[in-house]
């Protein structure tokens, strides 16, 4: 393959992918698109492999979940050019949830198959037991809410608007669905079109021929990573707070990690039973989370991940595992087991690749309030936000505060927005001091944020982190663990758990405080500049570094 | 000299050079001067570069106008060297600077992540109880001793500029005014920023960073704009028609960069000067649409040019922070002259982002530099003239380019050497291309009908390859593509932009209602004038709305130029304002949902009041003609592709006249650039000394 070609269309796939995501978000209705930015836009090869990560590039392999498991429904010659299939189905078609609904669509040139155009994005409402769709507690899949395995949504260019019927007649909030997916299929059909053009003027073979050089040079690039590793096994282990269900049960993950030349094989088999909350992930999340941690921890600015690097590692799981769950187990708050997990596989990295060790950060939550009074005149009666957490501190590196961390990078919405569009008020947005782990390298600090509730409302909270907070490391200390505590009429508070669906009334509100990032090292070893810096800062107390760092200025 | 003999002056000040052009008014005479820019202190580059034309017999009160364009803001944040900042905000939200959007830029897999610097840190925050709701209503008054206390804490910790970012300023402002008003009781010339006045927009955060970069570098342009008006002023440069480029496209008085509210308005002073020189300068292509591709040493800057005006954004990013004030719309790619080509781990062919810049320079420069940059490329296939690199000022060594291709990159890949520049070239223009179709389609844009216009010094050696690439026929080569900038200051009107939020469905907004708003903004304007002693005899107002569907986050800005006549607007304006978002929606995004309901997020007014501009006059007739033999310096060998030689011919530009037909193959050499004329391309000089490349579809 020419060196030259596989470069422009590399370029060429990049810059399609970023114009794919603009156009969706700037068009997107819900706040859950615009504001948070929950979706990816993706171009794939015949396989269902990922050519360039979007932003979101943890949904790559759900990707190639659907595309696999498509083949299976569908025989090639049923496949045609203008078709586009939908699912949700988090076993079917490896979706992360059931709100998360992906458009995949044909590329077809020279009456060749070259590829797909996909985009998956989370939906405001797709039935199910909760408003929102997503769940803390649900103990089935079908709590959560309509399931389409991958389905034809678009036949040969014509809608079959009887599945949209289908899926707004499923859902609380059609007029937010509906919008979403009429810019979703848009900005997939964009790259159906795009991609055909390139097809056509260098060629079907050529494209196909540039994307497997890609794909392999990922592959190779990677091996080589590995092959630079000492050989040897590494195994750690980390629990979750429980599964929302039975909550003295904690959910525990854990991989043991081979290296022999240049092979990785990660096993997952030790981690604990498939849970009856909705905790559960597939190995379409697993290798995700995988890929995450090898490429940030053998070098994320060498190594260019893409769907070809999926050939190089083996994964093993053992059936019926959080990690491996079988239907109809629940899955809805995949996103802070993922990052539970992130935390684990770090931590067995770190003995081959010292350099690049990271405490436990403090993971991602959402926070869902669907106003039972009406809402705002003209604004949607559903409130949907994801917030971040903060970093453990690493290698020669304080975590970062304040920010989404990991395989998240979700923005907040502006309290300016939620004020205007929703009765509710946030009253607090401040710094916690002393909440990020002591260490030599500290641990990233978090917030505490306030809501008073203007109107009754039903509230959704996604998180753990209460019990086992973010872990210290080589001697670090643990982050702060999280809270949620609901203030009552009377001024007193309840603290809550941290995953629920709580209702609450009018004049009632809560405060959430998220969980810090463990710290990395031995906090006496901890500059004294940095730890004045730090005070001055008001990111610990003058108490707090007498106490944890032994610093009395 | 004679009073009726007039000049005025544009300068653009650049990382390297600062180029100066001269206007002589009667003749419509244009000359260029180019120094060394002095980034320490740039007004010391300026005034060297004007007392080259006075030294050349300019006298220096005959300059009746003097425009600017710089990037002393843009620098000052690059390199972190701006006030010292103390930031009061809402009681009980310190950490919405903390945690900024949420969101991590940069690589998504390096989780060793850090946010930029805050420019004002937690120690020089401080909380003020006051609190106003969405609706602009005061929840809680504000506490007048607190803000009394901080402010002296703050001045005490060092402050040099104070930054005011209260929740939902935008809907009461009364609050942070009242701060104001506090500080300069205690501090009568504390440098105040209010976000109420920087950027009266929703959404904290972008409002925040806007309102902390105008505190950080408000005192960086007042001393700058001290020091240059002293220079000019002992220079015996008298007029005080001073001017200075803004990111929108249009000039804002000295007196008005003094006051330091309007100092986030200058961030991108630079590029958009040379953007508004093409729309300003192109005429009829201007009207049609045109692609400005500005290609120097490290980057190339596109900015598109519809109706006659460069397209606007109103949120941009600068050294990874949120700036929300209007900007000429420009984006920016890696692909410059000093480019770095090299091979990847995967074995594919890169070039840049790495720049060789000017030292050591690309291979050919000679000055140690090893890696082939674009311009040994450009010289290994016979496109640029060894020669003649700057009017021959400095010679490049084609050997050094040949080298370092073969041994970084044709020996490795296993290509011959021309191959690999052929490579290198391709993977360049096919990115610019590609920068162009991208940035053309997220606006709605289909360039292939449009005219590019290349400047800048490489612009004209790739212009025909990004053309041919996007489907486009012709081409303007300006006369001093160098200087495109420069002259651009002299193509614009005084714009003052005025914004506020006020989030309603539209449903809910009497017509009534908007045009109080409208006529607020307005008020402000008239007094912003009177402060900088500018007449407001001409001024106009352009009223627009930011509007979006129910549900959206992002709006579109509609223009309402043509509706609201004397009674003010009604309701039939408000439908068409309607349609008019419609339209937009559907030309943008490819869609539009004519049955929802909008809201209107925020009220625009833009405010104009016209200066004296450069006219060029045409040829009172141009008679096409062939190339005068005189004109051309020879023939070269040059590979088109990298197989085939073909003996090209040279034309000498300055000896082309009005009027004069060149067929490609063929190179056009000047001073400040070369202009690449492939086969099938025609190119003629225009009435205005315009170089118009054309080719059939």
């Amino acid at each position: 393959m020419d060196p030259v070609t596989v470069q422009i269309l590399r370029n060429k796939v990049s810059s399609l992918v970023d114009e794919m995501h603009y156009h969706f978000y700037r068009s997107g209705y819900s706040t859950i698109i615009r504001e948070s930015r929950d979706f990816s836009c993706v171009i794939l090869d015949p396989r269902g492999r990922l050519i360039i990560p979007p932003p979101m590039f943890f949904h790559g392999i759900a990707y190639r979940t659907f595309i696999e498991n498509l083949f299976k429904n569908y025989d090639m010659d049923e496949i045609e050019d203008g078709d586009v299939f939908v699912s949700n189905h988090p076993y079917e078609a490896g979706m992360p949830h059931v709100s998360d609904m992906g458009f995949v669509a044909p590329i077809f040139s020279e009456g060749k198959l070259v590829g797909f155009s996909a985009s998956i994005a989370h939906k405001a409402d797709i039935g199910g037991t909760n408003p929102g769709s997503t769940s803390a507690n649900s103990t089935e899949l079908y709590h959560e809410g309509l399931l389409l395995p991958p389905i034809k949504f678009h036949r040969a260019g014509e809608p079959d608007p009887d599945i949209l019927r289908v899926i707004l007649g499923n859902s609380r909030h059609p007029d937010l669905v509906r919008g979403d997916i009429h810019a979703q299929v848009a900005a997939t059909n964009m790259g159906v079109e795009r991609m055909k053009e390139n097809a056509d003027r260098f060629g079907a073979d050529t494209v196909i021929g540039a994307f497997n050089a890609i794909l392999d040079g990922a592959a190779d690039e990677l091996k080589k990573a590995i092959a630079a590793l000492p050989d040897g096994t590494s195994s750690a282990e980390g629990y979750m707070d429980d599964d929302g269900v039975d909550r003295d049960t904690p959910v525990k993950f854990a991989v043991t990690i081979t290296i022999e030349g240049d092979k990785a094989t990660f096993d997952y088999s030790d981690s604990g039973p498939q849970a009856r909350g909705p905790v559960n992930l597939r190995p379409a999340m697993v290798e995700a989370c995988t890929f995450y941690c090898l490429v940030g921890a053998l070098g994320p600015h060498e190594l260019h991940y893409n769907g070809g690097m999926g050939d190089v590692v083996e994964l093993k799981f053992a059936p019926n595992t959080v990690t491996n769950a079988s239907p109809p187990a629940p899955v809805s708050s995949y996103q802070k087991a993922n990052l539970r997990l992130v935390d684990v596989i770090l931590d067995a990295m770190s003995k081959f690749t010292p350099t690049r060790a990271i405490a436990g950060s403090g993971s991602s939550g959402s926070l869902l309030i669907s106003w039972q009074g009406g809402g705002r005149p003209g604004h949607s009666t559903m409130q949907y936000e994801i917030m971040g957490s903060a970093y453990g501190g690493g290698y020669g590196h304080d975590g970062c505060s304040m920010t989404a961390t990991h395989l998240s990078n979700l923005h907040i919405t502006p309290i300016e927005i939620l004020e205007s569009e929703y009765p509710c008020r946030v009253t607090e947005m401040s710094v916690i001091p002393d909440s990020g782990g002591a260490g030599e390298f500290r641990g990233g600090v978090i917030f505490r944020r306030r809501y008073e509730l203007l109107q009754d409302a039903i509230v959704v909270r996604r998180y753990e982190r209460a019990k086992f907070p973010a872990g210290g490391v080589d001697g670090g200390k643990n982050g702060q663990a999280s809270k949620f505590i609901k203030i009552n009429h009377n001024g007193s508070e309840t603290e809550l758990e941290a995953a629920g669906k709580y209702e609450m009334t009018a004049g009632e509100g809560f405060y959430m405080e998220k969980a810090g990032g463990g710290g990395f090292g031995d906090p006496a070893k901890r500059d004294p500049e940095a730890i004045k810096r730090d005070i001055a800062e008001g990111y610990i107390t003058p108490e707090g570094a007498k106490r944890d760092y032994g610093y009395d200025g | 000299m004679s009073a009726e003999v007039r000049f005025r002056l544009g300068v653009d000040v650049g990382g390297t050079h600062t180029d100066l052009v001269l206007l002589d008014v009667a003749s419509g005479e244009i000359s260029v001067e180019k120094v060394s820019s002095t980034p320490h202190n740039p007004a010391i580059g300026v005034l060297n570069g004007v007392n080259n034309f006075v030294a050349k017999g300019t006298p220096p009160d005959a300059i009746e106008f003097f425009s600017h364009g710089t990037t002393i803001t843009t620098n000052a944040l690059l390199e972190m060297r701006g006030a010292k900042v103390g930031l009061m905000i809402t009681d009980g939200y310190r950490a919405v600077q903390e945690i900024q959007s949420q969101g991590r830029d940069g690589n998504p897999f390096d989780y060793f992540y850090d946010k930029p610097v805050h420019l004002a840190p937690q120690s020089m925050t401080r909380e003020v109880p006051g609190r106003v709701d969405w609706e602009g209503a005061e929840i809680t008054p504000l506490d007048e001793d607190a803000v009394r206390e901080h402010a002296r804490s703050l001045m005490d910790a060092g402050a040099n500029s104070i930054a005011i970012c209260y929740l939902f300023s935008y809907a009461n402002s009364a609050q942070e005014e009242r701060t104001r008003e506090i500080i300069l009781e205690e501090f009568p010339d504390a440098h105040v920023s209010l976000s109420s006045e920087v950027l009266p927009r929703i959404r904290e955060w972008p409002r925040l960073s806007t309102t902390l970069l105008n505190a950080y570098l408000g005192p960086v342009l007042v001393d700058y704009i001290g020091d240059l008006n002293k220079g000019l002023d002992d220079g015996g440069v008298s007029t005080q028609q001073r001017f200075l480029m803004q990111s929108n496209g249009g000039v804002m008085p000295f007196s008005a960069a003094v006051q330091g509210g309007k100092t986030v308005y200058t961030l991108f002073s630079g590029p958009a000067a040379g953007a508004q020189a093409g729309a300003y300068l192109s005429g009829d292509d201007a009207m049609k649409g045109i692609v400005t591709l500005d290609m120097g040493g490290t980057s190339a800057d596109i900015a598109f040019i519809q109706g006659g005006e460069p397209l606007e954004v109103t949120e941009v990013t600068v050294a990874r922070r949120p700036l929300g004030v209007p900007a000429l719309d420009l984006t920016t790619i890696s692909a410059g002259g000093g480019s770095i080509a090299w091979i990847n781990r995967g074995g594919f062919l890169c070039v840049g982002p790495q720049s060789a810049g000017a030292d050591p320079g690309p291979a050919c420069y000679g000055k140690g530099g090893e890696d082939p940059a674009v311009t040994d490329a450009d010289i290994a296939l016979g496109y640029l003239n060894p020669g003649y690199f700057l009017g021959g000022s400095q010679t490049l060594d084609k050997e050094a380019s040949e080298k370092a291709l073969e041994e970084k990159i044709a020996k490795p890949l296993g290509m011959t050497i021309r191959e690999a520049a052929a490579g290198i070239r391709r993977i360049v223009d096919l990115r610019m291309a590609d920068e162009v179709k991208v940035f053309g389609a997220k606006r709605g844009v289909d360039p292939q009908d449009f005219c590019l216009l290349p400047f800048g010094g490489a612009g004209a050696v790739h212009a025909a390859s990004v053309a041919e690439e996007l489907g486009i026929t012709r081409i303007f080569v300006p006369p001093r593509p160098g200087a495109f900038s420069a002259l651009g200051l002299l193509c614009t009107d005084i714009v003052h932009d005025y914004v506020r939020s006020g989030l309603r469905p539209m449903e809910l907004v009497t017509p009534g209602h908007a045009e109080e708003v409208f006529r607020e903004l307005e008020a402000r304007g008239f007094a912003e004038l009177e402060e900088e002693g500018i007449s407001p005899d001409g001024a106009r107002f352009e009223r627009e709305l930011d509007v979006r569907y129910t549900g959206q986050g992002y709006e579109l800005r509609v223009s309402l130029g043509g509706l609201g006549g004397e009674a003010g607007f009604t309701a039939d304006d408000m439908a068409a304002a309607r349609d008019r978002f419609d339209d937009k929606h559907a030309q943008i995004h490819g869609h539009a949902a004519k049955d929802r309901s909008v809201e209107i997020v925020s009220y625009r007014v833009r405010l104009r009041v016209a200066v004296p501009k450069y006219e060029p006059v045409p040829a009172s007739e141009v008679t096409e003609t062939p190339a005068p033999e005189d004109s051309v310096k020879g023939t070269r060998t040059v590979y088109f592709d990298a197989a085939e030689a073909t003996e090209t011919t040279l034309y000498e530009r300055d000896k082309l006249p009005i009027g004069a037909r060149l067929d490609g193959p063929a190179i056009v050499e000047q001073f400040d650039s070369t202009i690449v004329v492939p086969e099938s391309w025609v190119g003629r000089i225009d009435g205005y000394g315009n170089l118009i490349l054309g080719r059939e579809r």
